[in-house]
């Protein structure tokens, strides 16, 4: 082993510094989720596998000849019902996909022992979370794409709207969706346990949110809460952009519910991490399996 | 710039208790409890003190041996050291910055190695690793990619550098968990049992590093629960127990310590309890520790003598006739195990 002569730091720190440790964060996480091969599985065929039961659930109950039907498209204003499925268990899956990956990226890395190595470093501690969810985000808009198509030519369903609102909702729908994963991650490092948070979060999706039925179906009272949910909009908002060719008009209110549900599920997220890193510096919960 | 790389100042560290492993002074009845908070509905939680006011000056450029048994508080040390852990009270400075207030002036000037192995990513390359590492610790592109290929060469992982961690095997894990504490050059490096789990030679081998990287200026604070590495690359050494630093001096002046004493060792066949009670009973004979070599029915028996010329004829005299069978006996000089046992009452693996 050869030896070298002084101790002179070679960190720069700044504002790019910073940048480029969050890409970093980016590239690794990217490079982990390839080197798994359930991705694969994970972007093929669970979106056409998850919402199956529900579709044939719906066609065996709108009758032999879809009369049915009739009565659906009296609640919710739509015929292609496959689709209004098919959008509603995609932003379930969404919701579910970042609250195990992104809600337990901070968990797996203290289970695989480098949160701590992560921790020691410099780097802003945010940067760890917003890093995670930039690959876990590519990989659901892979596996929007991906099950649009296998909905277009396996079931021949027919988007009529636009794919450009659709994106949009998409987008708007980022800070509301990842907003409650950043405040999940915190919460399951101090609770060490993410299971029974995903379930009974899930669970209030999708009862409230309308996956898989219109809103008007619950009680008055289930309504009320379902208004609470930015999960509600993002359902509605992509329906409407993607089914429908209602334009921008017919997903404007969801749009702005979004944003206000989005600048408020970031403060909270960011405000419960910050707690959660100044708690684990007393507590040693970052060190603790 | 102050010649100390580390200082700690009274550092305490107290966590919430589960039951029964309180501190006394904080383990208190309910019935206690209502005497004493009569207004209060619940009582303060009970606390553990870890770390019970720990004191340590580290001179620049020097090799610090920080050793104790499990649970005597140097883990918890470390990382309020390193700002894993925030102090309950007390200060310490890391470098001249405070490990509280500038806490990322501390990670800047630090290499750190704690959990070796567990503390890179075994999905990525070693040389994916350390470039991801040399991007947390904001060393510029460019500086960086010639960095890592020094790091890769110096740590002999040039054949393997591209090859995903989990076929490395923990020798060449720790290289890499080194040459990421090493990346940004830190001026000081807090090591934690770095060659736990190494096969003999890879552990020789680190040390030789070690000892090349104090000679190039790195100030190093090392765990270990090797007292002979301890022995051989510390120039100081402060032993820890119950969370407090009991003795601190060059490896030479703690073994002067016991120097007048000496150290009788006996490997023993048929062992039974009720020997070291009678060994233990003899006048003059102190601190008695007892190891069983490998499987076979083999105890190494270490104790300490006021004078062996007395002892030894009574040492015999009770071994003998309890089916017990002395097959070697030695005295020799005291080691630093020997220091420790004094001082503590028990081995370092206990």
């Amino acid at each position: 082993m050869r030896s070298e002569m002084s101790v002179q730091s070679l960190a720069a720190p700044g504002f790019f510094s910073d940048l480029q440790a969050f890409w970093a964060v980016v590239r690794r996480e990217w490079t982990i989720f390839v080197r798994y091969p359930s991705w694969i599985i994970a972007l093929f065929i669970w979106p056409v596998i998850f919402p199956m039961g529900y579709i044939l659930t719906a066609r065996a109950l709108s009758g032999v000849n879809g009369t049915g039907l009739a009565t659906f498209k009296q609640t919710t204003g739509l015929n292609e019902y496959v689709g209004y499925i098919a959008v509603g268990t995609m932003v379930w899956m969404w919701q579910n996909i970042v609250l195990w990956s992104v809600g337990g990226s901070l968990r797996n890395e203290q289970m695989r022992g480098t949160l701590e190595s992560n921790w020691l470093s410099p780097t802003w501690r945010f940067s760890y979370l917003l890093g995670s969810s930039v690959p876990q985000f590519i990989s659901m808009l892979m596996l929007m794409a991906i099950a649009t198509l296998e909905y277009i030519f396996l079931f021949n369903v027919k988007f009529e709207g636009s794919l450009w609102l659709s994106l949009l909702v998409v987008l708007v729908a980022i800070p509301s969706v990842y907003g409650l994963g950043f405040a999940f991650a915190s919460l399951v490092i101090t609770m060490k346990e993410s299971n029974a948070f995903v379930f009974l979060v899930r669970g209030i999706v999708m009862v409230f949110c309308g996956i898989t039925y219109p809103i008007a179906m619950l009680p008055d009272w289930m309504q009320s809460v379902s208004k609470w949910l930015p999960q509600t909009y993002i359902i509605h908002g992509m329906r409407t952009a993607a089914l429908t060719n209602e334009g921008i008009s017919g997903i404007a209110f969801d749009l702005q519910m979004l944003m206000v549900f989005g600048i408020i599920w970031l403060i909270i997220g960011y405000l419960l991490f910050n707690r959660m890193e100044r708690r684990a510096r007393k507590t040693g919960a970052i060190g603790q399996y | 710039m102050s010649e100390f790389a580390i200082e700690a100042r009274q550092l305490i560290k107290k966590f919430p208790a589960r039951a029964g492993t309180g501190d006394k002074a904080t383990e208190t009845s309910p019935k206690e409890k209502r005497r004493l908070f009569p207004f209060r509905k619940r009582a303060p939680k009970p606390m553990f003190t870890a770390v019970a006011g720990v004191d340590l000056q580290i001179r620049r450029g020097e090799i610090f041996g920080l050793l104790g048994p499990n649970g005597a508080g140097k883990s918890t040390t470390i990382r309020m050291l390193c700002t894993l852990l925030e102090p309950t009270s007390g200060s310490a400075t890391v470098n001249d910055f405070d490990i509280v207030k500038q806490a990322n002036d501390v990670r800047r000037s630090l290499g750190t190695v704690l959990a070796g192995e567990r503390s890179i990513y075994w999905k990525l390359t070693g040389r994916e690793n350390l470039e991801y590492f040399a991007a947390l610790y904001h060393i510029p592109p460019a500086v960086a990619k010639k960095r890592v290929d020094e790091l890769i060469e110096r740590m002999e992982l040039k054949d393997r550098a591209n090859e995903l961690v989990e076929k490395y095997s923990t020798g060449m894990r720790q290289r890499v968990a080194i040459s990421k504490a090493l990346l940004a050059r830190p001026p000081i490096l807090l090591l934690d049992e770095p060659t736990l789990g190494l096969d003999p030679q890879a552990a020789r081998n680190l040390r030789e590093l070690i000892a090349q990287l104090k000679q190039e200026g790195h100030t190093i604070l090392l765990t270990t629960h090797y007292m002979e590495e301890a022995d051989l690359l510390s120039d100081r050494i402060g032993i820890i127990d119950t969370g407090k630093v009991i003795a601190l001096d060059t490896p030479e002046g703690l073994k002067r310590r016991i120097d007048q004493k000496e150290i009788i060792r006996l490997e023993l066949s048929g062992w039974h309890d009720d020997l070291a009670e009678k060994l233990r009973n003899i006048s003059g004979i102190e601190n008695l520790t007892t190891h069983q070599q490998g499987e076979a029915d083999l105890w190494e028996v270490n104790m300490q003598a006021q004078n062996s010329r007395t002892a030894i004829p009574r040492i015999v005299e009770n071994i003998s006739g309890n089916g017990t069978r002395l097959v070697n006996m030695n005295i020799v000089k005291p080691s630093l195990e020997d220091v420790f046992i004094h001082l503590t009452g028990k081995a370092l693996r206990d």
